[in-house]
């Protein structure tokens, strides 16, 4: 659907990360883990597309988008204030699936892609294990929130300032360690390279799950073609282009084409 | 209310607004949001005769007033087109209005996708031909920007079809009017214009392209005041219907096509923006029309003031 969503505050976290909540209550009653909101930062100028962000959380009929100012539509967003309005359309896209009962949830984010899967905390029963990689503690982000509902947090630095030295798939690799018996799903979103690391390991040790992947969008609708992403399929090549806004941006870790 | 109702020589159209050829999909995407049997014509994505994956990724980079995109034709091929549910079975069940687009790498591709169309052409009210795709056996020239190559593939797909043929033209020639009235002498019913203009953005951090492909085709506005030049030169050399189409946002830059001779017009980069584009720009034709006291669309075609 397409609704007008007034700002009601917009607010740095840390560094070049913001959060905004928009007064949305019909988008919030639909929109599940994963989904997306598609976002019409100013309604003339320069800058005509729409921007895409993982829905964070939705309370009180305020959907939350936990953006970074990557450009000059996310400086735009972050200049905005409270009665400010938004052009919203959403939720959009394929959601992260429940693990089932008796499975522990374990959520992998790279950076800011912390923001696509809090909202499983609210959504799944069960308490799980959040990892969070980034680059530097000044990347690392919502570690508090996560804690808050009860998810055990392990975080990893490339320059290790905060946590352990190195890659989230390397927390990863440890927790399947620590807990082989233990039955796992898997919920990832992050830069593209982390994800197709993530699921190269987590096939390996034959674990399921399901994986978040997007690539600059256009119309998120489905109809431009631009934002595809490679998914196995039954081809000459061995894969396909299936669009990110409606196919996914979840896609299950089988369907996956790691090159 | 004034009448909208738009005559393209052998069809006749609700209203003269349709949507273009690659920002509407198959229609179904949009469908969700309205009923689709609204618009004047549904333009559907480029069809060739196999799948095609298109190209890698970036496809789109975002550029001042408009956009810049290589998305390279990915398409499922003409027979999931024709079979496939989300394609033309779909696209007849709502009672659209139905304009295919087609394309080929080979002037033979082009009429044997037109003939494909037509031995199956319930629901297909006209046949659009993309020229602006490179032939891969003249070293990747554009059938669109060599007279010669032009007038053979409309003369090929005019052979091999019944169907109402517009062509839609490149704006990448030196003189576009050449390329109308050499494709009205192959035989094709009527001209859309115009297609996007080459470009090229540049990432100056990492000094790469920001597209895979290097160059994208620009739309949006940007490109409206081109578009509208070219459509206003074209109709002066030839007395075939004209679809005008180039940055189209709201009624009011569809009025301006109109006076510059177009008789209906095509919304695109538009639809991405918002998802109601297409009938929002018919519902402000409306408003234009009744605000001038203007009784029917035809009133204002070509009534640019000298």
């Amino acid at each position: 659907m397409m609704k007008n969503g007034e700002i009601i505050e917009n607010q740095r976290l840390k560094g070049d990360y913001f959060k905004v909540r928009f007064y949305a209550p019909q988008i919030c009653e639909t929109a599940r883990a994963g989904q997306f909101v598609h976002v019409r930062i100013t309604p003339r100028g320069d800058r005509i597309l729409r921007r895409p962000f993982s829905i964070y959380n939705c309370e009180n009929d305020a959907l939350e988008v936990v953006y970074k100012v990557v450009g000059g539509g996310t400086k735009e967003l972050s200049e905005l204030s409270p009665g400010n309005v938004c052009n919203l359309l959403g939720p959009l896209g394929v959601s992260f699936s429940d693990p089932l009962p008796g499975v522990i949830p374990v959520l992998v984010a790279g950076g800011y892609g912390a923001a696509a899967t809090y909202l499983l905390t609210k959504q799944v029963s069960q308490r799980g294990i959040f990892l969070i990689g980034a680059r530097s503690k000044s990347d690392v982000l919502l570690t508090d929130e996560y804690q808050k509902e009860k998810y055990e947090v392990r975080v990893a630095t490339d320059d290790g300032s905060e946590g352990h030295c190195g890659f989230v798939t390397d927390l990863v690799a440890q927790l399947l360690k620590e807990k082989p018996d233990e039955k796992f799903f898997f919920y990832g979103c992050g830069p593209h390279p982390m994800l197709m690391a993530l699921a190269k390991l987590l096939r390996a040790n034959r674990q399921k799950g399901e994986l978040s992947i997007d690539h600059l969008m256009c119309c998120g609708i489905g109809a431009c073609f631009a934002c595809v992403v490679k998914v196995k399929a039954d081809t000459l090549p061995g894969w396909t282009f299936a669009r990110a806004c409606v196919d996914g941006p979840v896609f299950n870790l089988d369907s996956v084409y790691v090159e | 209310m004034a009448d909208l109702t738009c005559n393209l020589g052998k069809i006749t159209l609700k209203n003269p607004v349709m949507t273009a050829s690659g920002t509407f999909g198959y229609g179904y995407e949009y469908n969700q949001y309205y009923d689709i049997s609204q618009l004047g014509a549904v333009v559907v994505k480029g069809i060739c005769l196999a799948p095609s994956p298109g190209n890698p990724t970036p496809r789109v980079a975002e550029v001042s007033g408009g956009m810049l995109n290589a998305i390279g034709l990915q398409g499922p091929g003409v027979d999931a087109f024709l079979h496939g549910e989300h394609y033309l079975p779909f696209l007849r069940s709502v009672n659209a209005t139905v304009f295919v687009n087609i394309w080929g790498k080979t002037v033979e591709e082009y009429g044997e996708v037109a003939a494909r169309l037509d031995a199956e052409s319930s629901g297909i009210a006209a046949l659009e031909i993309n020229i602006s795709c490179p032939n891969v056996k003249a070293g990747g020239v554009a059938f669109g920007t060599n007279l010669k190559l032009a007038h053979e593939v409309v003369s090929l797909v005019r052979s091999r079809t019944n169907l109402p043929i517009i062509t839609k033209l490149s704006p990448n020639v030196t003189c576009i009017a050449d390329f109308a009235r050499a494709v009205v002498d192959a035989g094709s019913d009527m001209v859309s214009l115009i297609n996007t203009i080459p470009g090229l953005s540049i990432d100056i951090e990492t000094r790469k392209c920001r597209i895979a492909n290097r160059t994208g085709g620009l739309s949006g506005p940007a490109l409206k005041p081109i578009a509208v030049r070219m459509v206003n030169e074209v109709a002066r050399a030839v007395s075939i219907p004209i679809i005008g189409m180039g940055g189209i946002m709201t009624g009011e830059d569809a009025i301006e096509f109109f006076l510059a001779g177009a008789s209906a017009i095509a919304v695109g980069t538009a639809n991405f923006v918002d998802p109601y584009a297409a009938p929002k720009v018919i519902a402000s034709i409306d408003a234009y029309l009744d605000r001038h006291r203007i009784r029917s669309i035809a009133e204002i075609v070509g009534k640019l003031e000298q």
